[in-house]
């Protein structure tokens, strides 16, 4: 048996029952991903010795009958742009290809308290931008559930790893879907939490004022025990905010949802909408029906305005953000030496970003540049303050949103590369939450099309009610019957 | 291309251009709008003025920073190739 494919629970039982130790585990999951991932790709390091290394410690808990935590031992998947000391840290770029991490991001110190165990580190679209991880200057990842399809992105390897049994659990981060979009197309549940939540210290910068880490699980569950371990205030990041999760948020009652409303927002309900994606909405509409869920249609008038006002803020950030990468501090790319400071950076920076990257750098310096400024950043700045705003009156009259995640389920590789504009279009129900920096969490729906893809359903939250979507998530698991059963 | 060190080659600039301008022409449907009046959200938080105490601090990344250089010298100073020609 692959123990991958195990929940967290399940797992921890296996160990603490000594049905097998941490370190059998991690060899299990190697010989695995050593068949597999050839074929998938999700990964692009990976760190054997210190995965068995750190198994030393919880075998012996374990065998002198101490208690551990939940996480430990679990064998987890990190995006690439997280920082794990003396592991490479690449974010799938070619200007960070000898660069080794000097200290732990602050997720990551939280998770060796716990004494996880870090597998290797994952591909996803370089500095994370893109859906469909294609933008790796690396290679691909494919989607477990059909290889000729994109596994989503920019997490699309911590996806593609959970989804095929290589990890237990991943770390990924959402900047505008990064999370929920990979998590919708490979299966899984992806959780962006509230701006601020989860500390950003250690996470490689793209977009500040947008970027969040959450986890990609194989349940709300799952996703719920890591976001108890990973949230929290950090000195090192100014913009967190302590937020306790409660006691009681892996035992939602079904009571606690009988008087709730859901909104149903028009927009996110078009005429033209993918026919698996509309019948697995209509299915958990009725599932929560049952429950006696009290629905609202509502209307997000600017929703339309969210990827223009998304996409000119984004890039304005990334120029800023990317700067850093001069061949100078970080790493450097050999044979692109040069004998002036002005030439080395041109030349570390044209052959160090990929196609993508440079697109976004150029567009941002574009958008901030006199002259433009204010007919492109300082209106983008502006819609962002509505569409916040509009989220803000609705949720006085319900108490979640349910929307699609994806528009379509997951496309296929190549299909959408060469235009960007409908690579930037396939974010469009995952983006005004995160303008607005709302929390929000993609689940299996539980229907499939016919070809076996997954499709999925969004819950947004209020702000700083993470701990409601979680429940509400795991709650509808235990209608639908997928309560600590994988999808796969 | 200046502004960002960058150097784009002529295909490669081509097929660029083409692509901005249809990105940047998406952009315009923000320009129909009078939004004018609104204030501008100019980040992800509504915390303002995150301050510490102005006392000595023991960073927990001590030399992390200088560790992570490319190209130092015999004291860890960061070594670059000539500023002026």
């Amino acid at each position: 048996m692959n123990l991958g494919e195990l929940t967290i629970e399940e797992f921890h039982q296996g160990l603490v029952t000594k049905k097998f130790t941490a370190l059998e585990a991690v060899q299990n999951l190697f010989n695995h991903i050593k068949k597999t991932d050839k074929k998938i790709g999700a990964y692009l390091s990976l760190d054997e010795d210190g995965a068995i290394k750190s198994t030393e410690e919880v075998d012996i808990k374990i065998s002198k009958g101490e208690s551990i935590s939940i996480l430990a031992g679990i064998p987890m998947a990190i995006k690439d742009n997280i920082l794990i000391k003396n592991l490479p840290a690449t974010a799938a770029s070619r200007i960070l290809e000898n660069y080794k991490a000097s200290y732990d991001a602050s997720v990551i110190k939280k998770l060796k308290e716990e004494q996880a165990v870090f597998i290797g580190k994952t591909n996803m679209d370089e500095f994370a931008m893109g859906s469909s991880t294609e933008n790796s200057s690396f290679h691909i990842t494919h989607n477990p559930h059909d290889p000729k399809r994109v596994p989503g992105g920019s997490s699309g390897g911590s996806a593609a790893a959970v989804a095929s049994g290589q990890a237990l659990a991943a770390l990924g981060s959402d900047t505008g879907g990064s999370i929920r979009q990979p998590a919708d197309f490979c299966g899984l549940v992806g959780l962006r939490p509230t701006y601020g939540a989860v500390s950003r210290s250690g996470l490689i910068a793209m977009a500040s004022s947008l970027d969040q880490i959450g986890p990609i699980a194989k349940t709300a569950r799952d996703a719920a025990i890591l976001a108890r371990a990973i949230y929290g205030k950090d000195s090192m990041d100014s913009t967190s905010v302590g937020l306790d999760l409660g006691g009681d948020i892996l035992n939602p009652k079904l009571k606690d949802i009988e008087s709730i409303t859901i909104g149903l927002p028009i927009e996110y309900f078009p005429k033209e909408i993918n026919k698996d994606i509309s019948k697995g909405l209509e299915m958990v509409s009725q599932e929560f029906k049952n429950l006696k869920v009290n629905f609202k249609k509502i209307s997000l008038p600017h929703t339309k305005y969210a990827i223009s006002s998304y996409y000119i803020i984004l890039p304005a950030e990334v120029s800023a953000n990317l700067a850093r990468f001069d061949g100078i501090r970080y790493s450097r790319i050999k044979n692109k030496e040069s004998d002036n400071l002005k030439k080395l950076y041109f030349s570390q920076k044209t052959s160090g970003f990929g196609t993508e990257t440079k697109r976004r750098v150029i567009l941002g310096t574009f958008v901030l540049s006199s002259g433009y400024y204010d007919d492109y950043y300082k209106k983008a700045q502006q819609m962002r303050a509505i569409i916040s705003k509009e989220f803000e009156e609705v949720f006085h009259e319900v108490d979640v949103i349910l929307t699609p995640t994806s528009p379509t389920p997951a496309f296929k590789i190549g299909e959408k590369i060469a235009d960007p504009l409908a690579m930037y279009m396939s974010d469009m129900f995952t983006i005004p939450s995160s303008l607005a920096g709302l929390p929000a969490i993609s689940i299996p729906t539980g229907h499939k099309t016919e070809e076996g893809l997954p499709t999925s359903f969004q819950l947004i939250g209020k702000k700083w009610a993470d701990a409601t979507i979680l429940k509400i998530g795991q709650l509808y698991e235990k209608t639908i019957g997928t309560e600590g059963k994988t999808a796969f | 291309m200046e502004l960002a060190r960058l150097e784009i080659d002529g295909r490669e600039e081509e097929k660029l251009l083409k692509d901005l301008q249809k990105i940047v022409g998406y952009f315009d449907e923000l320009k129909e709008l009078d939004i004018e009046s609104t204030e501008p959200m100019t980040g992800g938080t509504d915390l303002n003025n995150v301050f510490r105490d102005d006392k000595d601090k023991q960073g927990t990344n001590l030399g992390s920073g200088t560790n992570g250089f490319p190209e130092t010298n015999d004291d860890n100073f960061l070594k670059i190739p000539p500023v002026f020609e």
